[in-house]
């Protein structure tokens, strides 16, 4: 890329119906590609003719396992791969907008850490009597602890300006790490080695168990992730130079901070309950695409968006072919590339300067 | 009047940063601020733009009280340049003024192509055309200055508020923003360190202890009892033969004789 062609690039990317136009199809051949291949590949010809089996009611004459393995178990999860994704990614550029910190991300409130107290307290402790499920206690957690933390910097609060956020941050690491004690401290007390395996693996992020059921809360979490994003554009670009400057250029700082900050930790919690906390999507996905489409947020929101959700079905498909018989936790593939990637970006990001 | 205050008050931790200030700016003028480090200067701008709510009294813009305001309609009246606005964002030059233009636009009024001459204008104001695809981290000083400045300018604002906006400037850039706002058809508020760049204003205030000391036009308030009394420093006034305005010439402070 040129100096020259790259502003040019940039009014393009910037353009809504630029996004309207390449998402869909790139999403849908993520979501077909992250179908398709697995530990046993199955032809793409066969995943199209189940899809349009299913969606379009077709009669290609396919093999009913193949067809059950396609619809309820590959698709279901690159379904929920693809919703997680781009709703942390959104969750990290918001917050990283909103506090005016690189290193900010959706895990920065307290969320991972509550959702792994309250899953660790149903599926361990038996909190609920198997009424609650592992998913609504790891929801009810992460709100705890967003609370918590809220709370905290409510209290703690100072203003509107960068104190603020320092403030919210600092609410954020002491609220992790009380829930991550807590959640260590139910473990240590009552897990057994079995069930302190299987929660180490839900804490590292695990999109085994998934099915079209979960798809009810984290496709519609998404969506409000991207509409309240791109609804609120302008006002997160406003942020760029802090809050006071967002307040001098009409932006209603309080009012914006509370809600986008409370829709990204619903959505993260939400993501979270289901799949565990996958690390590094919220983090590098917003850096890498302000590397690639610019800083503005009508590019920026629907960039990350898609972004994130293509990573995410890309990272599950490798944490199933990565090892032969082995599902790797996904967040140790998101890690394992995300490390590395970020660690270019930084690089890159210095030699461009 | 189109801007105004009553009593403003403002304290951190028992301090009083800003206390019982009342002022009222005329339309149209260009009203200077200016006291030593720590006198409220930055905080009373901040109030006067709406930007942090007052402890106590009340700021009026237009007869309303600001309280009563949507933020987006005091913006697009009124705007504010910050003194020290950074960001770490990778963002353009131009990217940055356009951020000019966000009170005013909404779903139903989106991007159009006045707002790009709107920006433009605002870009050659300040010396800036062709600086529209730099990044910001790559700007000095003086340009980031001059960035906020166009930002402001693209707001068309009927009030701009400046906090020392000629720091980090070179000379030649110092007196053309001085120009340019003291050139602007709008009301402007001023602070100011160079107490003769203080002499073009219409009036000057003087801030001492958070409190308004004096205020008036250049030449009743800057005076050589004034200079000793607020800025403890010694100053002669001499004539520019040049074009005959006095010029203050300054010396650090005589022990009393």
């Amino acid at each position: 890329m040129t100096a020259v062609d790259l502003p040019r690039r940039r009014s393009t990317a910037r353009n809504g119906w630029y996004w309207a136009v390449i998402a869909p199809p790139i999403l849908l051949g993520a979501l077909v590609a992250g179908t398709a291949l697995g530990e046993t590949p199955i032809p793409w010809e066969i995943v199209v003719q189940v899809l349009c089996n299913k969606l379009l009611g077709t009669e290609y004459p396919v093999d009913r396992i193949d067809a059950g393995i396609i619809w309820n178990y590959r698709l279901a999860r690159a379904v929920v791969a693809a919703s997680c994704g781009a709703g942390l990614a959104l969750s990290g550029v918001v917050l990283q907008a909103l506090l005016r910190n690189a290193l900010a991300d959706p895990y920065l409130l307290g969320i991972s850490a509550g959702a792994s107290t309250g899953a660790v307290a149903v599926a361990v402790i038996g909190l609920g009597g198997g009424v609650i499920s592992m998913s609504a206690g790891a929801f009810i957690g992460a709100m705890c602890a967003f609370g918590f933390v809220a709370l905290l910097a409510h209290v703690a609060g100072g203003g509107t300006g960068l104190r603020a956020a320092g403030v919210i941050i600092l609410a954020g690491i002491a609220g992790s790490q009380l829930f991550n004690a807590l959640t260590a401290f139910l473990i240590a007390k009552s897990a057994n080695a079995e069930q302190a395996r299987g929660i180490m693996f839900w804490l590292l992020g695990n999109l085994s168990g998934v099915r079209w059921s979960d798809t009810v809360s984290v496709v519609p979490a998404a969506l409000l992730g991207i509409v309240a994003c791109l609804a609120n554009a302008r006002a997160l670009d406003a942020f760029t130079f802090g809050a006071d400057s967002a307040a001098s250029l009409g932006i209603s700082v309080k009012r914006t901070q509370f809600s986008l900050i409370g829709v990204a930790a619903l959505v993260t919690a939400v993501m979270v309950s289901i799949t565990g906390s996958i690390g590094f999507v919220g983090l590098v996905i917003p850096h890498a695409m302000r590397m690639i489409v610019g800083t503005r947020h009508r590019a920026l929101v629907p960039a990350s968006a898609l972004a994130g959700a293509v990573f995410l079905i890309a990272a599950d498909v490798l944490s199933r072919v990565i090892l032969p018989g082995q599902v790797l936790p996904i967040g140790v593939v998101t890690a394992l590339i995300g490390a590395p990637v970020f660690a270019v970006i930084l690089i890159a990001r210095k030699a461009n300067t | 009047m189109i801007l105004s205050c009553e009593n403003l008050g403002w304290s951190v931790k028992n301090k009083a940063i800003v206390s019982n200030v009342s002022l009222q700016v005329e339309t149209g003028e260009m009203l200077g601020l200016i006291g030593p480090n720590g006198s409220g200067k930055s905080t009373l701008l901040r109030m006067l733009a709406g930007v942090r709510a007052p402890a106590s009294g009340t700021v009026k813009l237009a007869d309303s009280p600001m309280s009563s305001l949507r933020q987006r309609d005091i913006a697009c009246k009124l705007a504010l340049v910050e003194q020290h606005a950074d960001t770490e964002d990778r963002i353009t030059v131009r990217d940055a003024v356009e951020l000019g233009r966000t009170p005013f636009l909404s779903a139903l009024r989106p991007w159009q192509g006045e707002d790009d001459q709107i920006v433009n204008r605002a870009l050659d104001a300040v010396d800036l055309r062709g600086f529209g695809d730099r990044i910001w981290n790559t700007l000095s000083g003086g340009e980031r200055q001059r960035v906020q400045i166009a930002r402001a300018l693209a707001q068309q604002p009927e009030i701009l508020l400046l906090d020392e906006p000629t720091n980090h400037l070179d000379i030649r850039h110092q007196l053309a923003i001085l120009h340019l706002v003291r050139g602007l058809p709008i009301t402007s508020v001023i602070a100011l360190h160079d107490l003769n760049q203080a002499l073009m204003c219409d009036r000057i205030c003087v801030l001492q202890d958070g409190q308004i000391v004096a205020l008036g036009a250049p030449s009743e308030i800057l005076t050589v009892q004034r200079l000793r009394n607020t800025f403890g420093v010694c100053g002669h006034f001499i004539t520019d033969p040049y074009d005959g305005t006095p010029v203050i010439r300054f010396h650090s402070a005589h022990k009393e004789s």
